[in-house]
C-alpha cells in the first residue's frame, strides 16, 4: 500500500519529469525548424546543382550579422529586417554562382567543394577581419521573454517567433516550387537535368536560382536565430555540419526530407542535451549522422540505389 | 630511379641546411613547420590524390597521434618512441571505423563522414577528463635515449625522415600494384569494380597508411611543442590547410604537396609576423599612422587563412591541377 502523500509526491514528481520531456521535445522542435530552413537551402542547391555547398555555414553567417547591423545600425527588428535580408542575399548567392560555381559545374565533386571551402573561406575570414572576432549578441525588447503554455512549459519568444516564421517561409517555398514556373523549372532540373534541357528549361539560370534561393534561406536561417545565439565569424562551422546532418538525414536532396530532418536533430539535441550534457549534444548529433550512413545511407526520404 | 635521386638530394641539401643558417631557433622552426606541413599534405595526397577519396578529416589522425603521445608520456612516462607506435594503433582504429562505414558508398559521403567523425574526435577529446578537456595537455620535461629534446634540431631532422619516408612511399606505390588500382578506382569506379578491383580493401589500405603517417607527425608535432590542445591538433581549419596546401601545389603527384608546403608555409608565416606589412611602410608605400597602415598592422596576421582562401579559388578555377600544372610537369 501506498500512502496518500507518498502517492501525491509520485505524482507530482512524474509530472516533473513530463514537464521537463515536452519541454525539451518543444524547445527541440522550435530550434529545429530553423535548422530545417538551413537543411532545406542545402538541399535545393544540392538537387538542381548536385553539389555539396561547403559555403554554406558562412552564408548563415553573413545572415547573423545582416541582421544584427540591421538592428544596431538601421534599428529595424531582426524578424522585419527578412524583408531586406532575403532579397539582399539572393542576389548575393545568385552573382556567387554566376561569377563563381557556374565555371565548375561539370568539374569533378572534389574540385567544386574545395571552390566552395574557398568561398567559405574568404567569408568567414573577411568577416573575420571587418567585423572582429568579438562575438557580438542581438538584443531585442523581447529578446528573454517567455511565454508559459500547459502550466508549466515555457517556451522563449524569439525562438517561437523564429518558428511561426519558419513554418511561413517554408510554406511559400512549396507554393514557389509546386505551382509556378520557375519553380516547377527548377524541381525538373533537380530530378533529370539532361531531360530538363532537353524539355527547354535554362539549366544554367536554374542553377544561379537555386543558389539564390539557397543563400535567401542560409541568410534568412542566420538571421532567425541571430536573436538567440551568439554572433562570430566562425559560427558558420557548427551549421554547416549541422546542414550537412540534416540533408543525409532526410536524403541528399530532398527538400521535405532536409525538413523532417531539420527538426529532428534539433529534438535530438534538445533531447540530449537534457538527458546527456549539453557538451555531448553534438557528438550524439553525428553518431546519428554515421548511423544514418550505415545503415539507411539514401536517408530518410532518399530514393533508394541513389548512394 | 630519377625521382628516388631527387628526393635523396634534396634531403642532402635539407639535412645541411641547419648547419648553413646556423643556431637560428625562429628559421628552425618555419623549416620545421615547412616539413611537418610538406609530409603531412603527401600523406593526405596518397588517399586524396591517388585514390580520390577527399577526406575532410585528417585532424582526427593527426590528433589522434598527438594525444595518445602526450597522454602515455605524460601519465605513464612511456618511451616517446613506443608512445608514438600506441598513437598509430589509434589512428588505424579511427581509419577503419571510418573506412568501414564509408566506402561502401561513393560520391559525397566519404568527405561529409570524415568531417563527422573528425568532430566526434574533437569533441570527445575537449569533453572528457584524461584527454585534459579545453586545457590541453603540458609536458615539462622529455627526452629519448639521452638526447636533450628542448632544442629544435632532433625535431627538424625527424620531421625530415618522415618527410622523406612519405616521399618515399608515395613514389613506391605510384608504380606499385596498389599504386595502379587506387588511380583506376579514383578515374572511374565501376570500370575498376568490374575489373574486380576490391574498391573497399583498396580504398582502406591507402586510408590506412595515410592516417598511420600523418599520425607519426601528430606524435612528433606534439613532443616538439611539448603542449596541446583541441584547437591545435584536432580542428577542422588544420584538415582543411593540409588539403589546400595539397591543392595548390599539385593534387595526385607527389611533388605537388612539398611544392604547396615551401610556398605556402611561408606565406602564412610572413603575414603572421607581420614580415609584409612592415615591408610596406619601410618602402614608404603605406605610412605607419595612417589608417591603412594600422589596419595592416593589427590584421595582417590574422589574414592567412583569407589569403588560403583566395589562392584556393583562383587555384581551382584557373589551375586546377596546382602550380605544379602550371610548371607544366606531368608527373
Amino acid at each position: 500500500m501506498v500512502s496518500g502523500g507518498k502517492f501525491l509526491q509520485a505524482v507530482h514528481f512524474k509530472g516533473v519529469i513530463m514537464t521537463f520531456f515536452f519541454q525539451s521535445l518543444l524547445s527541440g522542435l522550435l530550434t529545429g525548424g530553423v535548422y530545417a530552413l538551413a537543411g532545406i537551402g542545402m538541399s535545393v542547391v544540392f538537387g538542381v546543382m548536385n553539389i555539396s555547398n561547403f559555403a554554406h555555414g558562412d552564408l548563415m553567417m553573413l545572415g547573423m550579422y545582416m541582421a544584427y547591423f540591421a538592428f544596431t545600425l538601421l534599428h529595424i527588428d531582426p524578424y522585419l529586417s527578412l524583408l531586406l535580408i532575403i532579397p539582399t542575399a539572393f542576389l548575393f548567392g545568385f552573382l556567387i554562382e554566376k561569377v563563381f560555381i557556374h565555371r565548375i559545374i561539370h568539374h569533378p565533386h572534389q574540385n567544386q567543394i574545395l571552390l566552395t571551402i574557398g568561398l567559405g573561406l574568404i567569408m568567414s575570414n573577411t568577416a573575420l577581419l571587418a567585423f572582429t572576432s568579438d562575438p557580438k549578441i542581438l538584443t531585442t525588447s523581447y529578446s528573454s521573454s517567455a511565454v508559459t503554455i500547459f502550466g508549466g512549459i515555457s517556451l522563449s519568444v524569439p525562438l517561437l517567433l523564429s518558428f511561426v516564421i519558419t513554418c511561413l517561409i517554408t510554406g511559400i517555398l512549396f507554393l514557389f516550387l509546386s505551382k509556378t514556373t520557375t519553380g516547377l523549372a527548377l524541381w525538373a532540373t533537380s530530378q533529370n537535368r539532361e531531360a530538363a534541357q532537353l524539355m527547354g528549361i535554362n539549366v544554367s539560370k536554374m542553377s544561379a536560382i537555386a543558389f539564390g534561393l539557397g543563400t535567401a534561406l542560409a541568410a534568412t536561417a542566420g538571421a532567425l536565430i541571430a536573436p538567440t545565439y551568439y554572433i562570430h565569424p566562425m559560427a558558420g562551422h557548427t551549421f554547416l555540419l549541422k546542414a550537412f546532418t540534416i540533408c543525409v538525414l532526410g536524403g541528399l536532396g530532398s527538400v521535405v526530407g532536409a525538413g523532417v530532418g531539420g527538426v529532428i536533430i534539433g529534438v535530438v539535441e534538445s533531447m540530449s542535451s537534457t538527458y546527456l550534457s549539453s557538451d555531448w549534444k553534438d557528438v550524439v548529433v553525428f553518431i546519428i549522422f554515421l548511423g544514418v550512413l550505415l545503415f539507411r545511407p539514401q536517408g530518410l526520404f532518399g530514393k533508394k540505389g541513389e548512394q | 630511379m630519377k625521382q628516388i635521386a631527387i628526393i635523396a638530394v634534396i634531403a642532402g641539401i635539407a639535412a645541411v641546411l641547419p648547419l648553413v643558417i646556423g643556431e637560428s631557433p625562429y628559421f628552425t622552426g618555419v623549416l620545421i613547420s615547412v616539413l611537418m606541413m610538406a609530409a603531412l599534405a603527401s600523406a593526405w595526397n596518397i588517399l586524396g590524390g591517388y585514390a580520390g577519396q577527399y577526406s575532410f578529416g585528417h585532424a582526427a589522425y593527426f590528433g589522434a597521434g598527438a594525444y595518445t603521445t602526450m597522454i602515455l608520456i605524460s601519465k605513464f612516462n612511456l618511451n616517446p618512441i613506443l608512445s608514438m607506435v600506441a598513437g598509430i594503433v589509434v589512428a588505424c582504429i579511427i581509419a577503419l571505423v571510418t573506412g568501414s562505414i564509408v566506402f561502401r558508398l561513393r560520391g559525397h559521403y566519404f568527405g561529409l563522414a570524415s568531417i563527422a567523425v573528425a568532430e566526434i574526435v574533437r569533441l570527445s577529446a575537449l569533453n572528457f577528463d584524461f584527454t585534459g578537456g579545453a586545457q590541453g595537455i603540458l609536458l615539462t620535461d622529455v627526452s629519448l635515449w639521452g638526447v636533450d629534446l628542448n632544442s629544435k634540431t632532433p625535431f627538424y631532422y625527424g620531421m625530415l625522415l618522415v618527410l622523406v619516408v612519405t616521399l618515399g612511399i608515395a613514389l613506391s606505390l605510384r608504380t606499385s600494384k596498389t599504386g595502379y588500382y587506387l588511380q583506376a578506382i579514383r578515374e572511374d569506379q565501376d570500370a575498376a569494380a568490374s575489373l574486380g578491383i576490391n574498391l573497399a580493401f583498396y580504398k582502406n589500405k591507402a586510408l590506412l597508411i595515410s592516417a598511420a603517417l600523418t599520425s607519426v607527425l601528430g606524435s612528433l608535432y606534439a613532443v616538439y611543442i611539448r603542449f596541446i590542445d583541441t584547437s591545435a591538433v584536432l580542428d577542422l581549419r588544420l584538415s582543411i590547410e593540409i588539403i589546400l596546401t595539397a591543392i595548390i601545389g599539385g593534387v595526385g603527384t607527389v611533388w605537388g604537396p612539398v611544392l604547396g608546403a615551401v610556398l605556402l608555409v611561408p606565406l602564412a608565416e610572413m603575414l603572421r609576423s607581420n614580415v609584409i606589412g612592415d615591408a610596406l611602410v619601410k618602402q614608404g608605400m603605406v605610412s605607419e599612422t595612417s589608417g591603412l597602415g594600422v589596419f595592416l598592422k593589427e590584421n595582417l596576421a590574422h589574414a592567412h587563412v583569407l589569403v588560403y582562401g583566395i589562392i584556393t579559388v583562383l587555384c581551382i578555377l584557373y589551375l586546377p591541377k596546382g602550380i605544379l600544372g602550371l610548371l607544366g610537369r606531368k608527373k
